[in-house]
């Protein structure tokens, strides 16, 4: 009996080059336009608002870690991440401290509190916010407009206030570039696609949820605005929705694994976006609906398992 | 058009465990499997619905008839206790299972807030018999999405490395402040059409 | 004697604090600390309450036929809060208010009836007594530690008296629903981390 030669060795078997730093800094990567954008219309003080977030995060995580006794994984970029992506959503004019106190709370409560990196279930940049927003409103929406700085309302507020009057609301192109009041890094449509097919094309997000969220977006607001197709475009350009769809709902962690899933999940955020901006108090829904289907996820995913190998449906 | 403004109120805009702080007890304790909470939250349904309609009825048949409206607390909580132990015996006979899973809190459900509290409210919002009986059922469902919600993000959480001093209850009541902040988005949600 | 008596008082206080170690009330925990005051209030009923029950109860123990004790507790409670809700609405009507229906409330609040059921009905009522007042001024203890937080950080005033200066940004979410949450978590989670260390020591 001829004896088999085994030959073993330790998994894993198959290897990649992804390491969560390259996953991390690649997305960064991927919001530079944006963030140069914000820069370009806001001034320095976007960019001072971006590194106290990113400073504030790092911070946080780097003394947290080494209170609970962990190993300190700073170098892994995703609280610089957090950081960034929190800063991007602040109104320029915020006072300075609030990026600091928002990437304080996301890294130490919305992800540390429940185990770090991979075990939130929120987006902690959009939570942070979310609870910027309720902590000090009237600091959270001071808009001025890009470049001379006057003080403004977003598109979304406009709209909000009254019945949309062409004259008043930015034109289309305005918005797709960027030209309106707004957080520091979501005016700028264009620089946040151009990030998002970059992130797409490195098969670092599933194009599901991105289309799946503008898709119903553009749909819903067509049928229930006052423009129709124009109305599925402004709702497209204005507010979080290009920033939130590319870069916030697409979190691994925090959104559903399965394709089917995803469908739902951002099918799921378009619908409540909508219905916030059009029929709730606030201008705009992206966030709370971003948070409010990362707590349905968990369930989505429950009910989305796709069959086992060889399991037969019952009947 | 009241009952879909109660029904929407009830569950997303005026939730019971988001906005009002009825029924947290249960909610903590019950939302660590979804099938149990869902078991919890249905049981609690009925509980409310019939409560609602039953104090009612006590409320403007009996005690404002003999001009005893102090004794609505007494009356109400004994309508409540009575209820839930008829529905503990529904329950021990048509789902053993369930009635094992749900243990000492089928019986605590006449000590949760919230029933007690939707039957008090439905007498001060001056309801009448019919949006008493809409209002207890649509704050239910409210209590039921909650608990059904917490529970699937608790069974993710269940391989979290959370940190000892958080584990149990710090991290239930976080997490329930992180949902509650989402909840935020449904205010004043329709509220060019709702009549409440 | 005297041991026995104020072991049951410091029991209540700290070492079994029906709110914080118990995790017990919870529903008024979040309603009622938005502001210290409203703290002190509730905890003064519900001590007051506690203690008065405890004592009928604990005086009525050998009477109160077992299989029916639960309704008899409940009725015997539920007399004494509908007391203090006739008492606060003639004497302290605007606080009447804002507590509104935790009042009522305060008869399904489960310190009371876990007390009624594990202590008062197996002790002498003195003891009893005593265990209402060790309870009842834990839960106030509490109440008003937790409302500090938010009072303090939500609206810069404790008991109504601003403390903070003129240019504190009060961070609004913490006298609302989420704030009391994180609040109470956070408070709860610092209190687990004292205990789990005088554990460990």
């Amino acid at each position: 009996m001829d004896e088999l030669k085994l030959i073993v060795q330790a998994p894993p078997h198959i290897r990649s080059p992804l390491t969560t730093k390259k996953i991390m800094f690649t997305v960064v990567l991927a919001l530079i336009p944006a963030a140069s954008a914000g820069v370009v219309f806001f001034g320095m003080r976007a960019l001072l608002h971006m590194v106290l977030s990113i400073a504030s995060a790092v911070i946080t995580e780097f003394v947290l870690q080494r209170l609970l006794r962990k190993k300190v994984t700073i170098s892994d970029g995703s609280a610089v991440l957090t950081g960034l992506l929190l800063g991007m959503n602040l109104p320029v004019t915020a006072p300075l401290w609030i990026g600091v106190v928002g990437s304080a709370f996301a890294i130490s409560i919305v992800k540390h509190a429940f185990g770090g990196l991979g075990q939130n279930f929120m987006n902690p940049a959009l939570a942070a916010r979310a609870m910027l927003m309720a902590a000090w409103p009237s600091q959270m929406v001071q808009w001025v407009t890009p470049l001379d700085a006057i003080a403004t309302a977003t598109p979304l507020a406009i709209a909000k206030a009254g019945i949309p009057d062409t004259a008043t609301l930015p034109l289309l192109w305005d918005m797709f570039i960027g030209f309106i009041g707004g957080s520091i890094g979501e005016t700028s449509a264009l620089a946040l696609l151009v990030g998002g097919i970059y992130l797409i094309y490195k098969e670092l997000i599933d194009y599901r949820i991105p289309l799946a969220y503008l898709g119903t977006v553009f749909i819903l607001a067509s049928v229930f605005g006052a423009d129709g197709l124009n109305s599925g475009i402004f709702h497209l350009l204005a507010g979080g929705v290009m920033i939130g769809a590319i870069f916030m709902a697409t979190d691994y962690v925090t959104s559903p694994s399965t394709a089917s899933g995803r469908w739902i999940y951002g099918i799921g955020c378009g619908l409540i976006t909508i219905m916030i901006r059009f029929w709730g108090s606030y201008p705009e829904g992206v966030s709370f609906s971003i948070l409010l289907m990362n707590i349905v996820a968990p369930l989505i995913e429950r009910f989305t398992v796709p069959r086992k190998f060889g399991e037969v449906k019952k009947k | 058009m009241q009952f879909v403004s109660i029904l929407i109120a009830g569950i997303l805009i005026n939730n019971f465990i988001f906005v009002k702080f009825l029924g947290i007890c249960p909610f903590l304790g019950v939302s660590q499997k979804v099938e149990t909470a869902v078991g919890m939250g249905v049981a609690v349904t009925f509980v409310m619905t019939v409560a609602s309609g039953v104090t009612w009825l006590i409320q403007h048949y009996i005690l404002e008839q003999f001009g005893i409206p102090f004794m609505q607390t007494v009356a109400f909580i004994l309508v409540v206790a009575a209820l839930v132990q008829f529905v503990e015996m529904v329950i021990q006979k048509v789902s053993p299972t369930l009635y094992q899973a749900l243990g000492v809190y089928l019986p605590l459900i006449t000590t949760n807030c919230a029933v007690l509290g939707v039957t008090v409210l439905n007498i001060q919002a001056d309801y009448n018999f019919f949006y008493a009986m809409v209002n207890g059922f649509a704050s239910a469902l409210g209590f039921l999405l909650a608990i059904t919600l917490m529970a699937g993000v608790r069974e993710k959480l269940a391989f979290s490395s959370i940190p000892k001093a958080l584990q149990g209850f710090p991290m239930a009541f976080i997490t329930a402040g992180l949902m509650a902040m989402a909840f935020y988005g449904f205010q004043g949600l329709f509220k060019d059409f709702l009549i409440l | 004697m005297n041991n026995k008596y104020l072991k049951t008082l410091t029991n209540g206080l700290v070492t079994e604090n029906p709110l914080f170690r118990l995790v017990l009330g919870t529903c008024p925990a979040l309603a009622v600390t938005s502001a210290v005051e409203n703290g002190f209030w509730m905890g003064v009923m519900v001590t007051f309450v506690l203690t008065c029950s405890n004592v009928l109860i604990s005086l009525l123990r050998k009477v109160i036929p077992a299989k029916i004790r639960i309704p008899c507790f409940i009725v015997i409670i539920a007399t004494f809060v509908t007391i203090v809700d006739l008492v606060m609405e003639a004497y302290l009507p605007a606080m009447h208010k804002t507590l509104g229906i935790f009042i009522p409330l305060i008869v399904v609040n489960c310190i009371i009836l876990a007390r009624a059921e594990s202590f008062a009905s197996k002790n002498a009522v003195a003891l009893s007594a005593v265990d209402g007042i060790g309870m009842g001024l834990g839960f106030m203890s509490a109440l008003m530690i937790v409302a500090t937080f938010r009072e303090i950080l939500g609206n810069g005033t404790f008991f109504g008296f601003h403390v903070m200066g003129e240019g504190f940004p009060v961070a609004k979410i913490m006298v609302q629903a989420p704030g009391a949450f994180l609040t109470l978590g956070l408070v709860l989670g610092a209190i687990n981390l004292v205990a789990n260390h005088k554990k460990a020591a």
